[in-house]
């Protein structure tokens, strides 16, 4: 895998010094010919790598469990993908680098991570369903359009990615039992764990006095207990957003959203 | 028509330059100083401000510090994650916001775009659906888009977040980065987030007057959410804003009335700076000054805090007791020159008997004689 890449980058430069001397010699027909040829290099070795990175041991990858994954260099994509399936729901970058340092020990920078959905969109545009996985939009139910801030994993169903009125509550309900289950199974608590989990628990009726005497199943059990009262509402929103969603979005929009001029253009149509 | 006249002459006087909108804190300030005509009229005409006192050789002494606006942002984007969790449990505890009214739209993007004129669009459809459809009506609605006339022209607004059926009326929610300690804040700070709230609840009235919806369903207490003590964790306050939103009504209907004060203008004026091409201005800073000084200010103290132009008043109010603050001013019996003052207190000049002097006159000859027998000085 990486022996490709090296040979493309070899390739690359050599495509880059004639590009060059073609645009000095005023030679436009080569030098058009050699950046096209320069383009689908550049577009190979960026495969190359993203093969590398899906595929980190070949022939034994489950790409449901990336938990168990053992490089101690994980790339971010995997990092925010670990943290969004401890969640189980959409989630926006600070919390999910949170989540991570509380559970897997090692946070990243969240401003890389506009950069990483862009360049998500891009991988899936060029190979649709290439990858097990990609991290992608969180989708407004109103609009389809992408929810500001948000990111999801494109595993879920999309009654999990839309986000109707109510939904940011129960998301955020339905992520506290998950961070409370989690700690439960933790053999010690970290502290970063049990900070995370005062967070959540701060703002539920009912969960914790303060933050030393809070037990993770009292979270849990309050959380479940408020949830009981939005959960009906929330779902009945987000079927009827993910219907209109698969009916009406090609496979690229139900991952990453529709912009509003281009859903008044499918209206029309 | 005289709206026409009034947009031309306004065109006029800002010149070339682009017009500056109005935001709730210039709104704000223009309630500080109702009677000043200098502010309303250039406010009205949209002229920049800064770059005139800067230009007539007064730049004024603020600005926005980039630190306090990044603290500002940190501590609205914690209030606000995960659908304002934070937020929502203060609105639970302190206004008792029901357990199921937990809905949050965001009005910030529409569709992946954030124009002012969609934005507004959604703002308005959302709150037409929050009062004839009470079932489905949202709880907090985060940085909805308002719009208020001022000067007959529409500013837009964004309040950090309004919520809905509290109690069933709509509350504007202010959040602010300084501390409120042990239970106070900082009085100004606490006055301008008063008077800024107050900005939007007067916009948020009109947009439901044009829905058809009468002033009380938007509460005149608004919310304050500041950070207690010296942690970032929120507190809630309640703001009264009654007395400010009296206020503001009478200056911006003082600002639909600008062409009263228009009229009294020399038909010429113009603040344009005569800028060329690359934006360097032409015009001469005395004759901006010279112009500036054809419209009456009323220059006080307080100008300090809200007004650019306040340094150059306050070097043309030099010599006027209105200079010294309303108080001593009318500490003063109303006399306008300190120089007056003093002359009418040493009684070297005695005003006939019955003019509006003589009165003063008495008292401040009395005060002078009271202050020479407490120092021991002959008068």
């Amino acid at each position: 895998m990486s022996e490709s890449a090296e040979i493309l980058e070899q390739r690359i430069g050599r495509l880059r010094a004639a590009v060059r001397e073609a645009v000095l010699a005023a030679d436009k027909a080569r030098a058009s010919a050699l950046r096209r040829e320069l383009k689908q290099a550049e577009q190979a070795w960026e495969d190359a790598l993203d093969q590398a990175e899906a595929l980190p041991s070949p022939g034994t990858t489950q790409p449901g469990g990336p938990e168990t994954a053992p490089s101690p260099l994980i790339p971010l994509r995997e990092q925010i993908y670990q943290a969004l399936s401890l969640l189980t729901v959409p989630a926006a970058p600070k919390l999910l680098a949170t989540v991570h340092e509380a559970f897997f020990a090692s946070t990243f920078p969240t401003a890389k991570v506009t950069s990483l959905k862009r360049d998500e969109e891009r991988s899936f545009r060029t190979a649709p369903f290439a990858r097990p996985y990609y991290i992608c939009a969180a989708l407004t139910a109103d609009l389809l359009a992408p929810a500001r801030g948000l990111l999801a994993a494109s595993t879920w169903p999309m009654e999990r990615r839309v986000i109707g009125p109510l939904s940011p509550r129960v998301d955020f309900l339905s992520a506290a039992i998950q961070v409370a289950g989690a700690i439960g199974r933790l053999p010690t608590p970290v502290p970063a764990a049990s900070r995370l989990l005062w967070r959540f628990a701060a703002s539920i009726p009912g969960a914790a006095q303060d933050a030393t005497r809070m037990d993770p199943r009292n979270v849990a059990e309050a959380a479940v207990a408020e949830l009981s009262v939005h959960r009906a509402a929330d779902s009945e929103t987000r079927q009827a957003a993910a219907v209109r969603a698969r009916a009406r979005l090609d496979d690229a929009e139900q991952l990453f959203g529709t912009r509003l001029a281009a859903a008044d253009q499918r209206r029309g149509r | 028509m005289t709206g026409t006249n009034t947009e031309a002459r306004l065109a006029r006087l800002r010149g070339r330059a682009l017009p500056v909108r109005h935001n709730a804190r210039t709104i704000a300030a223009l309630a500080s100083n109702p009677g000043c005509a200098r502010r309303a009229v250039l406010d009205a005409a949209g002229a920049d401000k800064q770059r005139l006192a800067a230009y007539a050789g007064f730049p004024a002494p603020f600005g926005s510090s980039r630190f306090a606006i990044t603290r500002g942002n940190a501590f609205e984007a914690q209030v606000k994650a995960s659908g304002a969790a934070e937020l929502l449990r203060l609105l639970r505890e302190h206004l008792s916001l029901p357990i199921p009214e937990a809905s949050y739209d965001d009005l910030g993007e529409v569709g992946g775009h954030a124009g002012l004129e969609l934005r507004h669009a959604r703002t308005r459809s959302l709150l037409a659906r929050a009062v004839t459809q009470p079932a489905e009506a949202g709880t907090m609605f985060d940085h909805p888009l308002l719009t208020l006339q001022v000067g007959g022209r529409a500013a837009y607004l964004e309040p950090d977040l309004i919520a809905f059926q509290v109690n069933g009326r709509f509350r504007v929610i202010e959040i602010k980065s300084f501390a409120i300690i042990d239970g106070r804040g900082d009085s100004d700070k606490v006055a301008a987030a008063a008077i800024q709230s107050a900005v939007y609840v007067l916009a948020l009235r009109q947009a439901l007057a044009g829905l058809g919806i009468g002033p009380e369903a938007v509460a005149d207490e608004t919310i304050l959410v500041c950070p207690e003590n010296f942690a970032s964790r929120p507190v809630v306050a309640s703001l009264d804003v009654r007395k400010q939103l009296t206020v503001l009504r009478r200056q911006l209907s003082r600002l639909a009335r600008i062409e009263d004060l228009l009229a009294e203008l020399p038909p010429g004026l113009t603040f344009d700076l005569d800028a060329d091409e690359a934006g360097v201005p032409r015009r001469r800073p005395a004759g901006l000054a010279g112009a500036l000084r054809q419209v009456e200010a009323r220059y006080a103290p307080d100008c300090l805090n809200t007004c650019e132009m306040c340094l150059f008043c306050r070097d043309e109010a030099r010599g006027d007791t209105a200079s010294l603050g309303r108080d001593a001013r009318d500490e003063l019996g109303g006399v306008e020159q300190v120089a007056t003052v003093l002359r009418l207190a040493r009684a070297g000049a005695v005003p006939p008997p019955g003019s509006e002097l003589a009165e003063a006159a008495d008292l401040l000859r009395t005060a002078a004689r009271l202050r020479a027998e407490a120092l021991g000085e002959a008068v």
